[in-house]
């Protein structure tokens, strides 16, 4: 019989736990069933959970987002995104044009989309114009774009690539000084696609209990209980509590599409700095397809240097999981999702609009450690 | 953008399948379900308009409790883009 949420939390809290342990997530749709289902406060005091890298929006290069900007104000084009990276706002003053929301109202012409499918829909019925579809986000949204171009994308249709790989953004973490935690749950969908098998190393390279968790607060509970036991008895492994759809190997169809079509190149995280071999570029092959190929005027390597988080803004120590998004000086007060500040405040996967949503209202002092 | 929903085969067109969550219909691409054996009445866990893997009935079912909680912030990731701009 299924074990209940319930059920789970007992067996947490019969737990003799000894000290503080911080289990980090990587996942915004794992932020986001932790937060709403007011994990936090159930589990024992010694158990904290962190927010880590599992934001695409967030971690999104500034410099993306102001070249996608200066395409649909300056192209004869159709600028399609995602919803939430119209409201992403660039690093320049208020009174400029700061987001692609802000440029559609310019009369740049800016269409949100939620599909991949749709870009080649919106493609098809504009032939005689150029369609460019930045497209922005981790494994399990690349697959798709992937997919797209797999299939033949029309040929008036490029792709603005910000693609991201998620577990080199753990393997930073895990190898620098102060990782900040001992336990990780790792991504449900992700794994889905990549086969669980990727996150293997954080076991047998850095010793640290791991499980794949699916968005019920019942697979969020048993993920957290299968590490804090694995702690508990030293013995680490890599547990899969989300066998609904997390199958050893992955998708390997979607897989198949990845390989086909984009290279793993070095890339820019907002916030972060480089990681080596973290983000997906377009095959040499579909040169006619790489927004930036196609529009390289666009592209400018001065702003790489300026394109961190805006001024006052702690986004960056939120995306790493070193502070929780109420500990930043202008949570709820300069910043909330009426008027957001960084990219973690915007996105629907942005610990401080999660945390904002999930009612949290109360600042916090940071912890010195 | 990253959640992902369960949803139900309803028609199967090549790669296009008419799928269906709580009375309300999508158009999903099957692409990335090559090799697997899917068809109508199938559940699939779909992202971003595509289906990502297989699931059964039990499974989508748990997996929508959670959106019935998700419902209150009122961005079920069943909206299109142009819905909510
Ligand atoms: S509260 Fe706003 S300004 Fe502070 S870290 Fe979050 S997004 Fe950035």
């Amino acid at each position: 019989m299924a074990v209940s949420a319930r059920q789970w939390l007992e067996r947490i809290h019969a737990l003799d736990l000894e000290r503080k342990v911080r289990i980090m997530n990587v996942c915004g749709g794992h932020e986001r069933a932790i937060t709403l289902a007011g994990l936090r406060g159930a589990l024992p005091e010694a158990v904290e959970l962190i927010p880590g890298p599992g934001c695409p929006v967030c971690v999104c290069p500034e410099e993306d987002v102001y070249q996608a900007m200066q395409l649909a104000l300056n192209e004869d084009i159709v600028l399609l995104a995602f919803g939430d990276m119209l409201r992403v706002p660039v690093n320049l003053p208020k009174r400029e044009i700061r987001t692609l929301e802000q440029a559609r109202a310019a009369g740049a012409d800016v269409r949100p989309i939620a599909s991949p499918t749709e870009a080649a829909r919106v493609a098809r019925d504009n032939p005689n114009t150029p369609v460019v579809f930045f497209a922005a986000g981790f494994e399990t949204t690349t697959a798709p774009v992937a997919a797209l171009l797999r299939e033949g994308a029309p040929d008036n249709l490029s792709v603005l690539l910000s693609g991201r790989l998620t577990w080199p953004a753990v393997a930073m973490l895990l190898d620098s000084e102060d990782a900040g935690f001992h336990a990780l749950i790792a991504p449900g969908h992700v794994s889905t696609v990549m086969g669980p098998e990727e996150w293997e190393f954080v076991v047998r390279d850095h010793h640290i209990p791991s499980a794949v968790a699916g968005f019920t607060p019942e697979s969020l509970l048993a993920a957290m209980y299968s590490t804090l036991r694995q702690l508990q008895e030293d013995r680490c492994f890599l547990d899969n509590c989300y066998p609904e759809v997390v199958k050893p190997g992955g998708n390997r169809s979607a897989q198949h599409c990845l390989h086909e079509t984009l290279d793993v190149v070095d890339a820019n995280w907002r916030g972060v700095g480089q990681i080596p071999a973290s983000g997906f570029a377009l095959k040499p092959a579909l040169a006619t397809h790489d927004a930036r190929l196609q529009f390289p005027s666009y592209e400018d390597p001065a702003r790489k240097r300026i394109g961190d988080m805006p001024q006052g803004c702690d986004c960056s120590r939120v995306v790493l999981g070193k502070i929780y998004p109420n500990e930043c000086k202008l949570y709820g007060l300069a910043c909330t999702p009426r008027s957001p500040i960084g990219p973690c405040m915007v996105s629907d996967e942005g610990a401080c609009r999660i945390w904002w949503a999930g009612g949290v209202r109360e600042r916090r002092e940071p912890v010195v450690a | 953008m990253c959640l992902a929903i369960p949803m139900r085969i309803m028609q199967v067109d090549g790669f296009n399948a008419r799928c269906e969550a709580k009375g309300v219909e999508r158009d999903v691409s099957l692409f990335m379900m090559q090799g697997e054996d899917v068809g109508v009445g199938d559940f699939v866990m779909v992202h971003v308009g595509y289906a990502i893997q297989k699931m059964t009935p039990q499974e989508a079912r748990s997996a929508w409790e959670l959106f019935d909680q998700a419902l209150g912030t009122g961005d079920l990731p069943l909206t299109s883009g142009d819905d909510h701009v």
